[in-house]
């Protein structure tokens, strides 16, 4: 009897994810421990050892598509043992399970349909399909505002194309499965040939299957190259577009004078309590937002879902991409533990090994640039939080206190806010407040 | 334009039914002598003599001797009582009168009003305050219909009458009382029967109804409306065949449907409505199809739980609030 | 006699062949009761049949063609093939139905009494003809009540042919003699031999006689005996064909007609053959025409649901 490969579940919240990599080919061996293949969620990548030895037998779930969780993606048994007939076919036919998505969208195409990949049913209207199909729009790419988070006719009436706006984008006609498969798969349309004026599905299938022959690493032009994206750039590149769409942004700078922050690190230090910066910001930031709720929320179907619990989400650059493991009760715990605790992860995530839940709940974030002499910029919130903190360089200003020209360290935070939720006057209140804090230390044991 | 009651436009369209067609007549429990439970026949008996029949409490007669009547060449309007009674009588009504026409080839014209007084009415319980419309829906070969004001109650039960097939004539117990604008018998405009009325017009959502269902319906559109939400109000009328075609339209125009009623919500008339709007005009809707009714009990004595059977406007206000 | 008895064996033989479809309930046996009852009716005068009332529909001048076509489900039936034996009508000649439930006929009977009388001002007479089985329903409490009361022109015939489908009616009722249920309705109950035509004729002529002056409902019982199966194919595993054979010589409505018309009186010998060879010509005839006839078009299929 084969044993069957699952898609693993790494996480409560994970319902779904996509095959990175398979290490072994169908036919080789696979020994008990041995690392079988890869998983992408949209947090990480994980490796899934084999629990058995024997032999790759066949692979359903080629690299790149996503599947729910627990479903079949291969099997390992003795060499010649037959795997489950009705698996066996997609591993056959690799190549045209590998297109699927496209596939189905011909076969909608054909219907006259509108057409998603599989698994991502968007909740939408009766009377929303039909506007959304007249218009040619993909309801996926549409925000939903209407009762259980469904899209309705005045989402769609609204909603303007991404595309519409880009510049030259509208130069070419394409059908709406054309666009989204192209804006799924990132092609350009301008670069895809209509068979018929407009670019159809087919065409983009045609186009699709005329680029992959050259592979990996081949391009028209000799001075580019073709890579495809890790599994954590993927998810990373989801996450962000993601976000981008859903919350409205503002960023807010300011100025705080780290004088009496420096001096109480070195307080802590001559304690042989040895604190970072960032450990600091956990704290401190973490106080602040018990008293700004609205920073510390996120936005469900209408609903303000308010958190009364800090999550403190400190992004990590790892080689290949980056993550953000999150404090849980940052506000409830002292300065060490933070301090332990965002070592720990930095440690895991750069190893790999970060449990999957430490990479969801969190409900704020904090990603530091200061390192690399960063003055200013503008992150990219975490979904589903509302706020996130850009902390910069710190260096010696020259400053006016009490009338009098002075030099003083100072470091830019930068907070990008859902304006969903979080008006600017609330923003810079809490930016204040987290200034006041940390330009008078003590106040955090008040 | 002159109110009369409810029931006063029902006795009005009796007397005119009687005075043009010597062949109608109306049999029923305690119609002559008391004028109805409900005040409906007063003064018909003297105005009609022996055309306004008491019967013994016999209603298996009561419906089986108006069709047999019918067969033999009269029009019979038979009363009801309480509509819960219908059940005595099921047989005649769905095997006798609603088969009679079609499964004697044509030969058989059954120009029968079955009078049925329904609803809650402060008390009834269990058995004299149903609503049980539903039933007869399901039913080829017979009409429903049900008015939910004096002018309808008089133009529908005219129309009922000289109607030549049978006809389930629902009116509401708390309706009889209502008074309303009836025209005067030169300015009425007859009811075509199986036609439904836009009474308000709107454009976010429509709400279906009929009977006493209507002051629901009426109600929360007006509560909806200091909201900005403009609702349009459907009264059915016939509920069987109903007017599809306008509810429909209406729902190609608002996207949005609402219906309420006094009866049991499971298999209640109007889930013909949604079950139709879902299978021929689904493309059209932008929220679910929210349905308000009685809940899956019979009707409680006590006036605390008989006011749990009841739906109110604010029930429709909120869930109609829900899907915009 | 002779057209419904030649009309129920073609339609026993029709039916075993898989002709006919649904189910037949025959008369064999009964003959005399329709025949005597309708014999004293006119066309305009109401009869309410029963599941087994192709004697009735016969005995009261339905065109026999177009009841076998209805029979056989045909398009040129009484009913345009819609209803088939158990609701054949000819309302043409007064035939208002028979009736696929059991003791429904009693009050639609009574309601057109009540219109002949009270409403329409006419002197026309209503029958209800109902086995002992249905005599056990509430319907026929209601009715005959009601008909007594108004003294309503409604004559109950009951065939009493002792079996209630595949129940011996001593084991469901306590009255010897349905009729004795006249009494409690204050309306004369009268018993007369069902098989025999001229027995069964003088009382209905003076039940309606009784009806057409204003004086009230008659209850006639009569005494029958069902000799063929509850339908046709009921494999009758509850009685003793021996049995109900010896019962058919002994009362066969059609001997016993011959045997009290003395030759020559009435009818020569020659001229009862005569009439019975042309029944069963009438009734062949029928059933070619029948079967040459088509089924209903599609197109029928929703009219007569309702008037408009």
């Amino acid at each position: 009897m084969a044993t069957e490969l699952l898609m693993p579940k790494l996480g409560l919240t994970m319902t779904e994810g996509t095959i990175d990599e398979w290490k072994k080919k169908v036919g080789e061996p696979v020994a008990k421990g041995e690392i079988i293949y890869s998983v992408a969620t949209d947090k990480l990548t994980n490796d899934v050892e084999a629990d058995v030895d024997g032999i790759l037998l066949a692979i359903a779930v080629p690299e790149g598509e996503t599947v729910p969780c627990k479903t079949v993606v291969g099997w390992v048994g003795a060499a010649g043992e037959a795997v489950p007939s009705a698996a066996a076919a997609p591993a056959e036919t690799k190549a045209a399970t590998e297109s699927s998505p496209a596939a189905a969208v011909q076969t909608d195409a054909a219907a006259g349909k509108t057409a998603r990949p599989v698994g991502q049913y968007v909740p939408a209207t009766p009377y929303a399909k039909k506007l959304a199909r007249e218009k040619g729009i993909d309801l996926a790419a549409i925000p939903a505002t209407g009762y259980r988070g469904v899209v309705v006719s005045r989402d769609v009436e609204g909603f303007v194309p991404a595309a519409a706006t880009a510049a030259g984008a509208a130069a070419v006609k394409a059908s709406p499965l054309a666009e989204k498969v192209a804006a799924d798969l990132g092609i350009d349309l301008a670069d895809v040939k209509a068979a018929h004026g407009r670019v159809l599905a087919e065409d983009l299938l045609r186009y699709i299957a005329a680029t992959r022959e050259k592979a990996d690493g081949e391009t028209a032009d000799a001075r580019e190259e073709v890579k495809a994206m890790s599994g954590m750039r993927k998810a990373i590149a989801k996450n962000m577009q993601n976000s981008h769409m859903t919350s409205p942004t503002v960023t807010f700078n300011l100025g705080i004078d780290m004088t009496e922050m420096k001096h109480y690190r070195e307080q802590l230090k001559a304690k042989e309590i040895k604190v970072s910066y960032t450990d600091l910001l956990v704290k401190f930031v973490a106080k602040a937002l018990t008293e700004f709720p609205l920073l510390n929320c996120s936005v469900q179907n209408n609903k303000i879902i308010y958190k009364h619990y800090v999550n403190m989400g400190v992004a990590v650059a790892l080689d290949n991409g980056l993550v953000v493991p999150n404090i849980v009760d940052a506000d409830k715990k002292s300065l060490t533990e933070i301090s332990a605790e965002v070592k720990e992860m930095a440690r895991l995530a750069r190893e790999g090994k970060l449990p999957p839940e430490k990479l969801s709940g969190g409900t704020f974030t904090i990603t530091n640039l200061g390192m690399y002499g960063i003055e200013s910029f503008s992150p990219i919130i975490n979904q589903p939080e509302v706020a996130i903190l850009g902390v910069n360089t710190m260096e010696d200003k020259v400053v006016v206190r009490n009338g009098e020209i002075c030099i003083r360290p100072i470091m830019n935070l930068s907070l990008t806010a859902d304006h969903r939720v979080v008006d600017g006057s609330v923003a810079a209140q809490f930016l204040q407040r987290v200034k006041s804090l940390m330009e008078n230390p003590a106040l955090i044991l008040a | 334009m002159r109110k009369i009651t409810f029931s006063e436009a029902t006795r009005e369209a009796m007397a005119e039914e009687m005075e043009k067609y010597p062949e109608v007549f109306v049999m029923g429990e305690d119609i002559a002598r008391q004028g109805g439970i409900f005040g409906q026949f007063k003064g018909l008996p003297a105005e009609f003599p022996g055309r306004v029949i008491d019967t013994p409490i016999s209603e298996t007669f009561i419906v089986g001797g108006g069709v047999g009547a019918a067969l033999g060449g009269a029009r019979p309007v038979v009363d009801m009582h309480f509509a819960d009674f219908i059940g005595v009588c099921m047989d005649e009504v769905f095997n006798q009168m609603a088969k009679a026409r079609y499964m004697f080839g044509g030969q058989a014209k059954i120009p029968l009003v079955l009078r049925a007084p329904d609803g809650l009415a402060g008390g009834g319980a269990a058995q004299h305050s149903q609503s049980v419309e539903s039933w007869f829906i399901h039913i080829p070969g017979i009409k429903v219909v049900a008015p939910s004001n004096p002018y309808d109650a008089k133009m529908v039960l005219k129309a009922a009458i000289e109607c030549d097939d049978p006809v389930l004539y629902f009116e509401n117990k708390v309706l009889y009382k209502e008074t309303g604008e009836v025209p005067e018998k030169e300015d009425e405009v007859p009811y075509v029967i199986g036609k439904a009325r836009v009474e308000r017009e709107g454009k976010d959502v429509t709400i279906v109804s009929y009977s006493i269902g209507m002051k629901n319906a009426r109600a929360a559109a007006d509560e909806l409306a200091k909201d900005g939400i403009s609702a349009e109000v459907v009264d059915l009328i016939t509920l069987s065949p109903w007017d599809k075609e306008t509810v429909i339209n209406s729902v190609k125009k608002t996207h949005r449907l609402c219906l309420v009623s006094e009866c049991v919500k499971q298999g209640g008339a109007l889930a013909e409505v949604a079950a139709t709007v879902a299978e021929e005009a689904l493309e059209y809707l932008d929220a679910p199809i929210l349905r308000y009714g009685a809940p899956f009990t019979p009707i409680p004595f006590a006036p605390t739980l008989e006011k749990l059977y009841r739906v109110y406007p604010e029930d429709l206000v909120k869930g109609i609030k829900g899907v915009l | 006699m002779c057209t419904i008895r030649c009309f129920e064996e073609s339609v026993k033989k029709d039916f075993l062949n898989g002709e006919i479809p649904g189910f037949v309930h025959l008369y064999i046996g009964e003959e005399a009761i329709g025949t005597g009852i309708c014999g004293a009716l006119r066309d305009t005068d109401f009869i309410e049949s029963t599941h087994r009332g192709h004697g009735h529909c016969i005995a009261k001048g339905a065109d026999v063609n177009k009841m076998m076509a209805e029979i056989f489900g045909r398009k040129t039936g009484l009913c345009k093939g819609k209803g088939g034996s158990m609701h054949i009508a000819d309302f043409s000649v007064g035939m208002l139905g028979a009736n696929g439930v059991v003791g429904g006929g009693y009050n639609l009977a009574t309601g057109a009494a009540l219109a002949s009388k009270m409403i329409l001002k006419n002197d026309n007479v209503s029958v209800v003809f109902f086995g002992d089985g249905a005599s056990n329903r509430g319907t026929f409490h209601e009715a005959a009540n009601v008909a007594a009361a108004w003294k309503l022109p409604v004559i109950f015939v009951n065939e009493m042919n002792c079996w209630a489908s595949t129940t011996p009616y001593r084991t469901t009722t306590a009255v010897e003699n349905i009729s004795d249920r006249a009494h409690g309705y204050n309306m004369p109950g009268v018993i007369v031999d069902g098989q025999n035509v001229f027995e069964v004729y003088a009382a209905a002529a003076e039940a309606v006689e009784r009806a057409r002056r204003g004086e009230g409902p008659t209850f006639i019982e009569a005494k029958t005996y069902r000799i063929e199966g509850h339908f046709v194919g009921d494999p009758e595993l509850y009685r003793k064909k021996e049995e109900t054979m010896e019962i058919f010589h002994r009362t066969d409505p059609l001997k016993l007609f011959k045997d009290q018309c003395p030759d020559g009186i009435v009818f020569t010998q020659n001229e009862l053959d005569d009439i019975l060879t042309a029944a069963r010509k009438k009734v062949a005839d029928a059933k070619a025409y029948a079967v040459s006839c088509e089924f209903p078009e599609e197109s029928e299929f929703f009219k007569d649901v309702y008037v408009d």
